[in-house]
């Protein structure tokens, strides 16, 4: 009783509110546990939905130190749709970090077993504990610890969950001392699928073979390599893996003035997805009506044809090698020079 | 008689043209070699960077001791205490290489250095490459673009950046071993001689013993060799190009200490096996499809066929049964991150961490191959039209060359050579076609065209050239070329019926197009030209251990790494040992002969950082885990009084990450305030206290009474302190690199005493230091 700052009515409302216990609140801290887990076991993502009435129950109004250290994942279903946020990925990773912990330590001997709860709270359904917490920017997570408050608990930084779920959980081992364990990611394909798929390949395996050997699939057209070869071509010199790997925009908004897009970012150790495909662009057509003009254009008959592709092929290919060693003058900042020893 | 008068004239021109290519291939390897001599030049002879001084001291260690110490090496002057095994862990090719070539200077009495040699090793082969180049391309497509390939490759930017006279190190040979392995099978596929068969093999086993890029052969002729049967071109050269390469090169690849039974052991191998297999399953097949009738062979086919799946499964889940019993399924990270581009930068920060494997963005291309990126698709097409088994194998290196390239910067370098090949088949191929629309157009050539053009021009120009070329290398040896007009047989059995129904008709191009083209690409090559001497110039000479900075009042020469090492090979014991960051262990071992703590091999995590633990810790910890080590003196490389960017303060917060994660109470965080890097008055007290933070800026502010950092351009945080535990020995002229001194152990009885009558002196913190210090 004493523990709690609030008057008994109100508690018999947040209590009744809470829908998991009709006890009184003289109840131990073990039973806020034993609570905290049912809801966890009652949720399919292993995160437990907090509202403002769970949150005084389960952290305000409980006399600190706790039993449970928990994280909160502030969540908005209205900012799902903005994919700069990234809000809903983050959440299926925090779910899987939550549940690869409850699934590491289900046995209940084991040292973290109900020691840390994952939870999520709803912007719509509780902005009180959005406005208890401090919190008006997401993608926010919070880690309350046994003796913390709410405003002096710790929030995860960009850098915490910029691996996902791996540098979430590391970063609760690193602050809980409790061990998250491996992270259990749901396979790429369930069982069913690959033994059906494996099915399907030792079906088609014997026609597959019958054209190989007849030779008439489509890997015996020319064609089909040589767009091939020139694909990869054109897909790595612009660039593309690194904005694969490092997750490049197409463009950017520019910050001075948001009506403009930026398509090409100064400085030589960045690019976006938009500049690389560009001058991939440009990199290929060249060498492309290079082979048009020597394999194509000389077969045709008509001089005159043949002068009015040839001039335009010749422009166009003046046109991007210029626009190209430009752009890289402008983007790294070299100025190639001719080189002329000064004296000797 | 007109036949006879024709065979003489182009049995004269080619005579004029080969002598011709081979002054051209000469004047190619001048160019090779000098472009690569603007760091001496600029600079002086003089070894550059880090690893390739390891190099060099293996080298001198080689010619002194000979070879048989040198393959038992072990080196006690790195890794203190642990020592390193250089015999067994080095890609000797280099070494011999180098060493060899010194010894046959020396015994023709021309009295080179070591160094010397080591100094022009890689000039020496980048001519070797671009006539490797040469040869590649001259089997892919003729002597033009050979020719061609060979000049573009001379200088291009990329390899040049590798390459250049004093960087001394693997790639410098095993660009050439790659593209000289690669004409052999090439070769060997042209012709089915077991001869070159042989020597492709003996040309892998030297790149296996130069360089761990070695994978890159052994996966991409496999891949070459499963291309040819998917697509039906099976023939008896192939599998002459392919399975002495398998079986010769393996045994032999297994010699090289380092590699050993990786050779057999890694997945990076099993694809040759894999191939090895399906191409015996392939050759039973034509082999029992020549001998059978083709009523027999259905019914024979349906058996073999059936008999070569199930041994073929059996064998590939015994080998996904190796694979998945190691735990990384038997592929090395970095051939992960390349399988996977996503992969290093998820699981491996550390591979990911090093600039070298960022993937690269299309500013890299232009700097490193530059104008060959526009040319390359061209060369792409030549290659494709006709397609021969050559010309795929240049397609497939290209691609997968290219796909690399774009995961990982540093494999670049193994594009350079394709991309070279590319462009200079594309190169000569518009040459060709422009100079031809020029030539028979001429006003006063009109009415001789035809008659000369007569072969020279037709649509089967290529393809006539080429069996020409193929029978004329070939008229050697009889059998061979009958083989050769049997593969023939093919083609021309469709090349008649299209040639024929072509008028015989000049194929040019309009004359006044042609010439700007022409123009158009002179200035291309031009420009070419320009870029490369620039790069080679400007961008990749640096030897970085001396440097040089512009400025109004003229050129500045900042010699100080040289100064610390002489210094320290002067001033100190010779079993002295030296701690510093991983860095600059190969120098110092190399130039300064002193035993360090770790080293650029960087081999042992754990010991580096432990290295990493002391210079982040406090005065008093340091001299105790240093102290532990048994070090003499520490070395630290300061820039910001000169403005030298990669100086250890700012390499700082990876030995806090590294010496972290092995020492857990070492914490990025500590380090940081607000997560920035800073040095100045908003540093943290961790910062301001640990041993990097105070040797490099002890003393700092007696330089210009402020202490203002040039590299950080702040004023630092804290200006005035003493060392308790190290004493300053040298710093040198421009403090780029300053030297300390542990200091030793205090008398005991004299500590003690000390402690009872000054227990409330400021020394205090010191005396309970070596009061406590168990060592």
């Amino acid at each position: 009783m004493a523990a709690i700052p609030k008057s008994p009515f109100l508690l018999l409302v947040i209590v009744l509110f809470s829908l998991i216990s009709l006890a009184v609140s003289s109840e131990s801290d073990d039973d806020r546990v034993s609570e905290l887990l049912t809801l966890q076991s009652r949720s399919q993502s292993g995160l437990i939905r907090l509202n403002d009435q769970s949150i005084s129950r389960y952290l305000t109004s409980v006399k600190t130190p706790r039993p449970y250290w928990i994280v909160i994942f502030f969540d908005a279903l209205q900012l799902h749709e903005k994919s700069e946020l990234r809000l809903k990925e983050l959440r299926t990773e925090f779910a899987l970090v939550a549940s690869s912990y409850i699934a590491n330590s289900k046995d209940p001997s084991s040292p973290s077993h109900g020691k840390l709860f994952f939870c999520d709270v709803e912007f719509k359904e509780s902005q009180s504990s959005f406005a208890l917490f401090g919190v008006n920017a997401l993608p926010h997570i919070r880690l309350i610890a046994p003796h913390q408050g709410p405003k002096e608990s710790d929030q995860m930084d960009q850098g915490d969950f910029s691996r996902l779920a791996e540098s979430m959980a590391e970063f609760l081992e690193s602050k809980t001392n409790l061990v998250v364990g491996p992270i259990h990611r749901p396979p790429l394909f369930s069982r069913g699928q690959l033994i059906l798929i494996a099915l399907g390949f030792l079906i088609t395996l014997p026609f597959i073979v019958k054209k190989i050997l007849a030779g008439q699939t489509l890997l015996h057209d020319r064609k089909f390599w040589l767009l091939g070869a020139v694909f990869v071509y054109f897909f790595s010199v612009s660039g593309a893996m690194h904005n694969i790997i490092r997750k490049m925009p197409m463009f950017l908004l520019d910050r001075n003035d948001p009506s403009k897009l930026i398509f090409f970012y100064q400085g030589s150790g960045m690019q976006l997805g938009a500049e690389g495909f560009a001058v991939g662009f440009l990199y290929t057509i060249v060498g492309l009506l290079m082979a048009f003009m020597s394999h194509v254009l000389v077969k045709v008959k008509n001089v005159n044809v043949q002068r009015v592709f040839m001039i335009f092929a010749l422009l166009v290919s003046f046109w991007s090698v210029k626009k190209v060693v430009y752009l890289d003058n402008w983007k790294t900042g070299y100025g190639v020079h001719g080189y002329w020893p000064s004296s000797w | 008689m007109a036949t006879a008068d024709a065979s003489n004239g182009t049995s004269i021109r080619n005579a004029i043209g080969s002598v011709l290519s081979f002054f051209i291939l000469i004047l190619i390897g001048v160019l090779a070699f000098s472009i690569r001599l603007f760091s001496v030049i600029k600079y002086e002879s003089v070894i550059h960077e880090f690893d390739p001084y390891f190099n060099y001291r293996v080298t001198q260690y080689l010619t002194k001791k000979g070879i048989y110490d040198f393959w038992n090496w072990f080196d006690d002057r790195t890794w203190y205490p642990l020592g390193r095994v250089i015999g067994g862990t080095v890609y000797p090719g280099l070494t011999l290489t180098a060493g060899t070539l010194w010894w046959i200077l020396n015994s023709l009495n021309i009295p080179l250095s070591v160094e010397t040699v080591c100094v022009f090793t890689a000039p020496i082969f980048s001519a070797f490459a671009s006539w490797a180049t040469y040869l590649l391309t001259k089997e892919v497509k003729g002597p033009g673009a050979g020719l061609t390939a060979a000049v573009l490759l001379a200088m291009v930017p990329s390899y040049i950046s590798r390459s250049v006279a004093g960087s001394y190190d693997n790639e410098a040979v095993a660009i050439f071993a790659l593209i000289f392995t690669f004409y052999l099978y090439v070769k060997t596929l042209n012709t089915g001689s077991l001869f070159y068969a042989t020597l492709n093999a003996i040309a892998y086993f030297y790149m296996v013993c130069s360089w761990g890029g070695y994978t890159f052969i052994i996966n991409l002729i496999p891949m070459h060799v499963l291309l040819c049967i998917i697509t039906g071109r099976y023939s008896s050269r192939l599998y002459i190009a392919y399975a002495p390469l398998v079986v010769l090169g393996t045994l032999l690849a297994s010699l090289v200490p380092v590699v050993g039974f990786n050779a057999v052991m890694t997945s990076e191998h099993f694809a040759s096996f894999l191939v090895f297999i399906i191409i015996h399953v392939v050759a039973l097949v034509y082999y029992i499809k020549g001998i059978l009738s083709p009523k027999m062979f259905r019914v024979a086919m349906t058996l073999v066929v059936s008999v070569g799946l199930a041994v073929c499964c059996a064998v590939i889940a015994i080998l996904a049964a190796l694979v998945a019993s190691s735990p990384t399924k038997g592929w090395s990270g970095r051939s992960l991150s390349l399988l996977d581009p996503t992969y290093a930068s998820k699981y491996i920060p550390i591979i990911a961490s090093v600039s070298e494997h960022q993937p690269p963005t299309w500013p890299s291309y232009f700097m490193d191959i530059n104008v060959l990126a526009f040319l390359v698709p061209a060369g792409i097409i030549a290659c494709f039209s006709p397609l021969s088994d050559a010309s795929s194998f240049a397609v497939l290196y290209i691609v997968t060359a290219v796909y690399f390239s774009g995961v990982m910067v540093r494999l670049m370098l193994v594009l350079a050579p394709a991309a070279c090949i590319m462009s200079g088949i594309a190169l000569s191929e518009a040459f060709d076609i422009f100079t031809r629309s020029i030539k028979f157009q001429l006003p006063y050539h009109s009415g001789h065209s035809h008659v000369h053009a007569g072969d020279a021009s037709l649509d089967s120009t290529v393809e006539s050239d080429n069996v020409s070329k193929t029978e004329k290398s070939d008229d050697t040896s009889k059998e061979r070329s009958l083989k050769k007009n049997k593969k023939k047989e093919k083609e021309p059995v469709e090349k008649p019926l299209s040639s024929k129904s072509q008028v015989k008709r000049l194929l040019v191009l309009p004359f006044e197009a042609s010439i700007i083209a022409i123009f158009l690409l002179v200035l291309l090559g031009a420009f070419y030209v320009v870029h490369s001497v620039w790069a080679a110039a400007e961008a990749y000479s640096a030897p970085s251990i001396v440097l040089t900075s512009h400025s109004d009042d003229g050129l500045h020469v900042f010699d100080d790494f040289r100064e610390a090492y002489g210094w320290l090979s002067h001033n100190t014991d010779v079993d002295d040992k030296v701690a510093s960051w991983w860095d600059y262990g190969y120098q110092t071992t190399a130039m300064a002969n002193r035993t360090v703590i770790v080293d650029n091999n960087t081999w042992n995590n754990t010991h580096i950082a432990t290295v990493g633990t002391a210079m982040s810790s406090p005065e008093k910890a340091a001299w105790e885990i240093f102290q532990s080590l048994d070090v003499k003196y520490v070395l630290v490389v300061f820039g910001g009084l000169v403005g030298y960017p990669s100086d250890d303060i700012n390499k700082f917060l990876w030995m806090v990450r590294i010496g972290g994660g092995v020492f857990p109470h070492i914490k990025e965080p500590d380090y940081l305030r607000d997560g920035q890097y800073r040095i100045d008055s908003m540093a943290t007290p961790t910062m301001l206290n640990c041993l990097m933070y105070k040797l490099s800026y002890f003393r700092f502010v007696e330089t210009d009474g402020k202490g203002f950092d040039r590299v950080r351009r702040t004023e630092i945080g804290k200006k005035h302190f003493k060392l308790t535990h190290f004493e300053e020995v040298f710093t040198t002229h421009h403090w780029m690199v300053r030297i300390y001194k542990l200091k030793p152990l205090k008398n005991r009885i004299r500590g003690k005493k000390k402690s009872k009558s000054k227990a409330s002196s400021s020394t205090g913190s010191k005396r309970k230091g070596s009061r406590r210090n168990p060592y």
